[in-house]
């Protein structure tokens, strides 16, 4: 009986172990020496990632990339003066208020307005920009002449998701507002292939896209009658974690010191700085894999490394509690009372991490620890913990399935043997188990290779993330995409093949040799002897 | 009745409501041939199971050289080994060849070397005919070869008693006849055997004694020309009545 509950034991210690693991790192929020300023780095002008660091361009932490733009100056000039060294922290715009009350961020410079929303959570400074809204469209749309709010009627609108641009639109009375959107690139994309009319943006969105396309117009919102902005929403600030005073009056203070016209300046250099579409006379493809390949190849890195890391790691914890949930009830009623605990707290953890998307659970996990236990995690570590603990959801089930599809005969034909349970499991159901399993298994990991995707959330730099910024950085969409696509086919096509040729190693030759020779090993004196 | 290795004292077996096995005594001496006959659902391979304990008795004892191993305590795996069972669906490992098969409890449960793990094996292989076979997997022999590997295999732990449940009911015709021709060769061994069979011809030339189980109770026992020639009770006479009318 002993040895079945050092099965529990061991799951616990593994258990334990990951969560060591990740408690390792203590939070250096409050390290002096940077400045760590949370930003998209996907919203030129204001800011952008690029590969070098041209134009006074800042490091991105945790990546070989570096951003810039107007947010990045302003950035630089506080970071002078606090005399701290700015490192910018890529962050989803979705996770940067998460960041900064974690403290995985010191700042966000986001061109972020202060709604009241988002000042219930966060500390805002005074403005560094105000801004004007305007409706981005077609220079041959009937809309691209549009006077007054309700001439928008029947068109079809969107803005970022999230931002308060998207609300402006029920102040047009007439116009369809479709679903919001993740980025500036998925909507200049829209409006492109013509899947939407127009969308709202601030003036310097219209002044970036423009140097792209110059079939685009922009249509000022502020100036027509009946439009209303709260002033808080037509500036953006500076966000500051709540009760961080200190750092809050800093910023104050050297922003008041920035001139209007200086800050003029300095937009006006971004949007010049901001990524261009070089239109050299060569192979798109060539072109991008000239420029992004060893992007691409760090992304093609990270997927594979999360696939095959959390496939492996799911399947090792997925044997265990697949092990433990099929052992039989111990004779003792205090073993089996803590088995069936046991068993109990497994099937909550199978239940939760298969009944909750992985990106809600990424989110949870990387910014939730931080916030209440204020430890920041490595980010690609808690990417291959978040894969780990998914999978083994699934491979739980997978293998226990497995084990209960494994035919009463084989356990029965083991006890009459005298076998333990363990001896049973280990020699003779797992291996039959996990060889039927183990179409199943390619299966989780081929999901794991396109859903690591979802682990953008958290800014892995996955095969995906990269994607996508490059995407917004090239302008060619449908090119990067498609480029994209095609490795995600060559990355599962190769590891069915490989799979394939496991299963097909697995299930033996259907030859064998008869061994007559055999008969040699018994000794004649053991032909005598009968038991 | 000193030299009984083991006796079934008042067996009861419920599943639910439902009694299978009312009230089985009888006990097996060394050396002996004990066939259990009777009708489809009459309690025959539940007796045999709950002897080896793949089934839980819900009553009664069953005791070895004299102790009850239903007693709390008692080491089931040590006393599992020492009873060895034959199935109908034969139950070779499938992930095992025939040698290992034969090996792998030895190894696991008496603790053998590899080396007398093996050539005990071979031995018994080869006394059941299957030696040449030993790289082969279950999958790729016949039915009557996967039983004879069957029985060397649980010949192999070197058993007090050997259990046989219907061995014979899941091959073809042509190949019943190899595994009974490899049972009798057991039997003259001086093995200890209990025979769950449909083979009325077989259980006459082979057993010391019949047992006939109908409705969860041994109905009648005694030599086979007693159970088999002259059977006493109403149900023997009319399960060999139709047995006889079946068979031809």
């Amino acid at each position: 009986m002993k040895s079945k509950f050092r099965w529990i034991a061991l799951l616990i210690m593994l258990l334990t172990g990951t969560a060591l693991l990740t408690t390792g790192q203590p939070v250096q929020a409050a390290k002096q020496s940077t400045l760590k300023i949370g930003m998209e780095a996907n919203y030129p002008p204001y800011n952008w990632t690029q590969t070098n660091a041209n134009n006074g361009a800042v490091p991105i932490e945790g990546s070989r990339q570096y951003a810039n733009g107007y947010d990045v100056k302003i950035a630089k000039r506080i970071g002078q003066q606090l005399h701290r060294k700015v490192v910018v922290v890529k962050t989803e715009w979705d996770g940067l208020l998460p960041a900064l009350t974690s403290g995985k961020i010191d700042l966000i410079i986001a061109g972020m307005s202060p709604t009241a929303a988002r000042r219930k959570a966060i500390n805002f400074s005074q403005p560094y920009r105000k801004s004007t809204f305007v409706i981005i469209t077609n220079k041959n749309s009937k809309y691209a002449r549009a006077k007054k709010l309700s001439d928008f009627k029947g068109a079809k609108l969107t803005a970022q998701q999230g931002t308060l641009h998207y609300g402006l639109i029920k102040q047009l009375p007439g116009a369809k507002r479709e679903n919001a959107m993740r980025d500036f690139s998925a909507m200049r994309q829209s409006l492109t292939a013509g899947t939407i009319n127009g969308y709202v943006a601030e003036d310097t969105e219209y002044e970036s896209f423009k140097t792209a396309n110059r079939n685009i117009t922009a249509i000022n919102l502020n100036k027509m009658s009946g439009f209303h902005v709260n002033p808080d929403e037509a500036e953006v600030s500076i966000g500051v974690k709540k009760g961080n005073d200190q750092l809050l009056t800093a910023v104050n203070k050297v922003l008041a010191g920035i001139s209007n016209h200086q800050r003029q300046q300095m937009m006006s250099a971004a949007v010049k700085q901001q990524p261009q579409i070089k239109t050299k006379h060569t192979n798109w493809f060539i072109n991008m894999m000239h420029r992004y390949g060893g992007m691409i190849l760090g992304g093609v890195g990270m997927t594979i490394l999360l696939a095959l890391v959390g496939t492996l790691a799911g399947f090792i914890i997925g044997l265990l509690v697949s092990i433990v949930r099929t052992m039989p009830d111990p004779t003792k009623t205090g073993n089996r009372w803590l088995l069936n605990f046991c068993k109990w707290l497994l099937a909550v953890y199978v239940e939760v991490f298969r009944g909750t998307p992985m990106m809600v659970q990424a989110a949870v996990i990387y910014y939730g620890i931080a916030q209440f236990w204020h430890v920041n995690l490595n980010r690609t570590i808690a990417a291959l913990v978040i894969v780990s603990i998914n999978t083994g959801a699934y491979l739980a089930e997978v293998i226990r399935g497995g084990i209960i599809a494994t035919p009463q005969g084989q356990f029965e034909a083991a006890s009459a043997l005298g076998m333990t349970h363990n001896q049973q499991m280990w020699h003779i159901i797992l291996p039959q188990a996990i060889k039927n399993c183990l179409p199943s298994i390619t299966n989780e990991f081929i999901v794991n290779i396109k859903d690591t995707s979802v682990l953008s959330i958290i800014s892995v730099s996955e095969l995906f993330f990269v994607g996508t910024t490059i995407a917004s950085q090239s302008f060619q969409f449908f090119q990067t995409y498609f480029v994209i696509s095609m490795i995600y086919l060559i990355m599962t096509f190769t590891i069915t093949r490989i799979f394939n040729l496991i299963e097909k190693k697995l299930a033996g030759s259907r030859n064998y040799n008869l061994m007559a020779n055999q008969v040699q090993v018994g000794t004649p004196q053991d032909g005598e002897a009968n038991n | 009745m000193t030299d009984e290795i083991l006796r079934l004292q008042h067996l009861q077996k419920s599943y639910g409501d439902h009694q299978v096995l009312r009230d089985i005594s009888f006990g097996i001496k060394q050396g002996e041939i004990t066939t259990i006959i009777g009708p489809s659902g009459g309690g025959k391979s539940t007796t045999l199971r709950c002897i080896n304990l793949l089934e839980q008795p819900t009553g009664g004892e069953i005791e070895v050289h004299g102790e009850n191993i239903l007693a709390a305590g008692y080491n089931l795996n040590a006393y599992r080994a020492k009873v060895g069972m034959v199935f109908q669906q034969f139950d070779l490992f499938e992930n095992k060849n025939v040698l290992q098969n034969c090996m792998i409890g030895q190894e696991l449960v008496l603790k053998r070397s590899k080396a007398e793990a093996k050539q005990i094996a071979m031995h018994n292989l080869e006394e059941v005919g299957m030696a040449p076979f030993i790289n082969a997997t279950p999958q790729q022999l016949s039915g009557g070869q996967q039983q004879r590997v069957a029985i060397a295999r649980a010949i192999s732990m070197n058993p007090e008693v050997l259990l046989f449940d219907e061995p014979t009911s899941a091959l073809d015709p042509e190949m019943v006849g190899e595994v009974l021709a490899v049972m009798k060769k057991l039997a003259e061994t001086g093995l200890t055997m209990v025979i769950v069979t449909h083979e009325i011809g077989f259980a006459k030339s082979i057993s010391d004694r019949i047992l006939f189980i109908a409705d969860g109770v041994i109905a009648e026992q005694g030599t086979p020309a007693e159970i088999l020639d002259h059977p006493q009770n109403e149900k023997t006479q009319k399960f060999l009545h139709n047995f006889r009318q079946n068979a031809f």
